[in-house]
């Protein structure tokens, strides 16, 4: 049997765990899911329609709120259960925290952050990323079963995972765990403030300089992030003086962002501003000063005035 | 001989209500985790003499206060023979007040009262009714106490010219005399007087080195200061001697921009938990955690004061425990991310550097070959703005045959991982340069970075590397002294922004003077300059910290308006954070100052002269 343990939170199965089966499905042997914590009965619900042998959930007050010796505990006693050949996992940061302790706890091996699966006959090696990922090892485990292993989020697509005809079946588990055994007190959990603004999602950026001369003028801008669906943001200068709020602020010392397309007006190019847009995949700079340090990393560069170029860009897109 | 026995009565009360207090101090100080390093005694010596003799750092900054000051040391020093042989003499033990030398010695002294009495009530009006900033905002009594005590020890002494032996009104006087030396005695180990018995030792024990950090050491399980018991010997020290003058505080950067840090409040504050026997109080709690990420280690505090103060080993190495616990504020997790990954402030791939190498057509360093190897750092490896000033050094050293290559290999010397408390990251940077820089053969550096000269030059020494680094200020003035004459047209005038690494930490102020007039500038001097600058807010980490994470006015707009008030239009720089932080000041100011690298603008001038003569041979 090969056994996944599926992450939920309030019910709803993250999409690492599907992942998960997906790649639980390419080592071909019965599968079972194992959904633990409060509401595992919804997320098994929803991970019934994988295809699979069954999917157990494990109910207890050791499990919520999450504890790494509660879960440790937990696992290893329903894994006592099912005696499976495999325990995958997701690697998400919950399965970082317990699934080291879980596999030391049970003296077995444990492979880390796997990105494939090569199956030759009965062998199964996992290929895993090594020295920053610039070489990848073929890694086979040796000791009695269960060998634990965890999956590199995306390295398998949720859309791989095989539906089953008809659901699988759903089965509770029940185990024994101390209370007293479980050392650490989770505080209620918080969330950072979300920024107002959260940059580093956004497809498109037009920025803004101090080219841009004058408060009044950054309408310029907004109209051409408007024309093409971006959001607006800018360099230091433009946030200190408090023409755009600072939670626009692009470069070290504020965000850093990956768009898809960057527009760069009227920004010289520090080097504390490049550091937070070098990961755009194209990068446009329009600047009056062909010596611009922008134009070392821009891939496309307008040696002009803003105030015209801007108006003629939004005029193509327009027309 | 009742007298006497009053006299010895009075003696003993005092001497040892100033033993007592004494010896509670010492024995703080003697419990501190460390001890007290001697080391380059020559350079003690001579600091003694300059520091406390002649009294060069209390005059410098404050001249009529200063002088004033050494008006009265200088009375105090010679008055001690006069006490002694008093002293002497109301004890009973043998009386010398009649012998010719004392009659001599007397005399001498005359003038010496005189000078101190000028002095005492020059100071002790300033301190009432000019009230300088420094001195705090409330008046200090106690001050106002000693100074009129010190006046009356003068005026008695003055009277026993006047007033003959044996009478009611001599004795009274002696009485008066000997009773406020007691009562002196007594006040000052409590109060900031008691610099007058600390300070020789502390300037003595100060280091030599500014900023001095030494490495922790992780096999000893050293953290850095998390708590007031490791609070150590010297730092002890320099809080009971602290004098409350406020140099430090009306230089330190932080405080003129408007922030919380004061370094003076760091001091009594580190003197307050000592005293209060807090042994366990965290130090981010005695100080705020906010003061101790506002100090850019400019050094300014450690470099003015006059009694030997060391405050960057107190607030780097609290920085030292914060990190440790995890205590570092988020925009240097940031930073440290991009030291770890990519071993370089920015977080950005060496293939850039490469690229930059290629593109300038440097050849790998190779110590058969090359006179000198040019260190790149992370600004010249990485940021495209100061490569034009690495290109134009470049130039000049090509046209005077100087033969120089560069590392295939760099990580950040570490700098801003020292300087905010991460000992961890600076080490494995430092052992890992110093592996390379040694595997290489280099036996001298060239750099256009004030920071790494500092790191490189003094901080590696502490793991055994010793290797001479020069700024490119330095190396370039000595190089092109022979091109003087062949400039035409009008001077330009120019302000000169000394960078703390580079005028205060290294001293080197001269030649980057010598070679802005040298090619036709003129420099507009701005306030704070040469050895005791202003600094431009990037030091210590602060170049990542947001406008959050820095409250008050940002420095660099302090700086930028001081270098503006020159009336020049363009600032010259020589270290490349300045250039970021002053730029970006400019830029928000929306200015139309105009910058220029050091190295920029003598090649620019370099170029519209004639060629230089090859010489024979390379430096």
């Amino acid at each position: 049997v090969i056994l996944v343990i599926a992450e939920q939170r309030g019910g709803k199965v993250n999409r690492a765990s599907w992942e998960t089966i997906a790649a639980a499905q390419q080592m071909g042997e019965d599968l079972a899911i194992l959904v633990p914590g409060a509401n595992a009965g919804t997320a098994a619900a929803e991970l019934a329609a994988a295809q699979a042998k069954e999917v157990v959930t494990l109910e207890h007050a050791a499990l919520e709120p999450y504890t790494p010796d509660g879960f440790t505990a937990a696992m290893q006693a329903a894994i006592g259960q099912l005696s499976p050949m495999y325990v995958l996992l997701p690697h998400t940061y919950q399965t970082r925290d317990f699934a080291p302790k879980l596999a030391a706890r049970m003296d077995r091996a444990i492979i880390t952050d796997v990105t494939a699966v090569k199956k030759s006959g009965a062998d199964v090696a996992f290929v895993r990323p090594m020295f920053q990922g610039k070489l990848t090892a073929d890694v086979v485990p040796q000791g009695d079963a269960p060998h634990f292993v965890t999956f590199q989020i995306g390295a398998f697509r949720v859309d791989q995972a095989a539906k089953g005809t008809s659901p699988a079946p759903v089965r509770a588990l029940t185990v024994n765990v101390d209370a007293g055994a479980i050392r650490q007190k989770p505080e209620a959990p918080f969330q950072q403030a979300k920024q107002a603004v959260d940059l580093s999602q956004a497809e498109r950026i037009v920025s803004v300089g101090r080219g841009i001369k004058e408060q009044a003028n950054i309408q310029v801008a907004e109209q051409l992030a408007q024309a093409i669906g971006a959001e607006i943001a800018a360099s230091r200068p433009i946030c200190d003086a408090g023409w755009l709020p600072m939670e626009r602020q692009v470069g070290s010392s504020g965000q850093t962002v990956a768009p898809k397309l960057y527009l760069a007006l009227g920004i010289s190019g520090a080097i504390q501003h490049l550091v937070g847009m070098k990961g755009a995949n194209t990068i446009v700079a329009i600047n009056k000063d062909p010596d611009a340090p922008i134009f070392e990393v821009a891939d496309y560069g307008i040696v002009g005035d803003l105030f015209e170029v801007v108006p003629a860009i939004i005029e193509a897109v327009k027309g | 001989v009742i007298e006497t026995l009053a006299f010895w009565l009075l003696f003993l009360t005092f001497v040892g209500a100033f033993a007592a207090q004494v010896s509670r101090r010492v024995r703080i100080i003697a419990a501190a985790p460390d001890g007290f390093s001697l080391d380059h005694l020559p350079f003690r010596i001579r600091r003694f003499v300059v520091d406390v003799l002649l009294q060069v750092r209390t005059i410098r900054e404050r001249p009529a206060a200063g002088v004033m000051h050494a008006l009265v040391f200088w009375g105090f020093v010679a008055f001690g023979g006069y006490t002694l042989t008093e002293f002497l003499y109301g004890l009973g033990i043998v009386d010398l007040t009649h012998t010719a030398w004392f009659h001599a010695y007397r005399g001498i002294l005359a003038p010496f009262a005189a000078a101190v009495l000028v002095g005492i009530l020059f100071l002790l009006v300033r301190r009432a009714f000019i009230r300088p900033v420094g001195l705090g905002t409330h008046v200090s009594i106690e001050s106002i106490v000693i100074a009129l005590f010190i006046a009356t020890l003068m005026i008695t002494f003055l009277l026993t010219f006047r007033l003959p032996e044996e009478t009611m009104a001599e004795r009274v006087n002696w009485w008066a005399h000997m009773l406020v030396i007691l009562a002196f005695m007594a006040l000052i180990p409590a109060s900031k007087h008691f610099h007058l018995v600390l300070s020789p030792i502390t300037v003595f024990l100060k280091s030599p080195e500014l900023g001095n950090l030494p490495n922790l050491d992780f096999e000893k399980e050293q953290v850095g200061l998390e708590t007031v018991k490791d609070l150590g010997s010297k730092m002890r020290l320099d809080a009971f001697t602290c004098v409350e003058c406020g140099r430090c505080q009306v230089n330190c950067p932080a405080w003129g921009a408007g922030k919380e840090l004061n370094p003076k409040a760091i001091v009594l504050r580190t003197q307050d938990a000592l005293l209060a026997g807090e042994t366990g109080r965290k130090l981010g709690d005695v100080y705020t955690e906010k003061e101790l990420w506002q100090c850019t280690t400019c050094g300014a505090c450690e470099n003015q004061c006059p009694v030997g103060i060391e405050h960057l080993p107190i607030l780097i190495g609290s920085r030292r425990g914060l990190v440790s616990n995890g205590e570092a504020p988020s925009y240097l997790g940031a930073m440290y991310n991009n030291l770890e990954r990519r071993s370089n402030i920015w977080g950005l791939g060496y293939d850039q550097r490469t690229k930059f190498i290629q593109s300038a057509a440097l050849e790998t360093f190779d110590s058969a070959k090359h006179d000198v190897m040019v260190w790149l750092g992370c600004a010249g490896s990485f940021d495209a703005d100061f490569q034009k000033s690495l290109r134009s050094l470049f130039e000049i050293l090509t046209a005077h045959g100087v033969k120089f290559g560069v590392l295939a290999k760099e990580r950040c010397n570490g700098d801003p991982a020292k300087r905010t408390g991460n000992e961890y990251m600076f080490q494995e940077l430092a052992t890992g340069n110093i592996e390379d820089l040694k595997a290489a053969g280099v036996k001298k550096i060239l750099t256009s970075c004030p920071h790494c000269v500092k790191t490189i030059g003094s901080d590696y020494r502490k793991f055994g590397y010793e290797v001479e680094i020069v700024h490119s200020s330095v190396f370039v003035e000595e190089l092109t002294r022979t091109r003087s004459a062949a400039l035409s047209g009008p001077r330009e005038t120019l302000t000169f922004h000394d960078p703390c690494y580079l005028g205060r930490y290294a001293g080197k102020v001269d030649e980057p003077r010598a070679l802005i007039t040298r090619f036709g500038g003129t420099i507009a001097e701005p306030e704070r300059n040469r050895d005791n600058p202003y600094c431009c807010g990037a030091g210590g980490g602060l170049l990542f910290a947001d406008k959050e994470e820095e409250p008050g006015t940002r420095i660099s707009d302090v700086r930028f308006k001081q270098l503006q008030a020159t009336g020049a239009q363009t600032v010259v720089t020589a270290c490349p954070f300045c250039s970021i932080m002053l730029k970006g000041a400019q830029a928000s100011a929306g200015a139309e100052t105009q910058f220029v690298d050091l190295m920029t603008f003598v090649n620019g001038k370099l170029k519209k002269t004639a060629p230089a003569a090859m010489p024979s041979e390379g430096l």
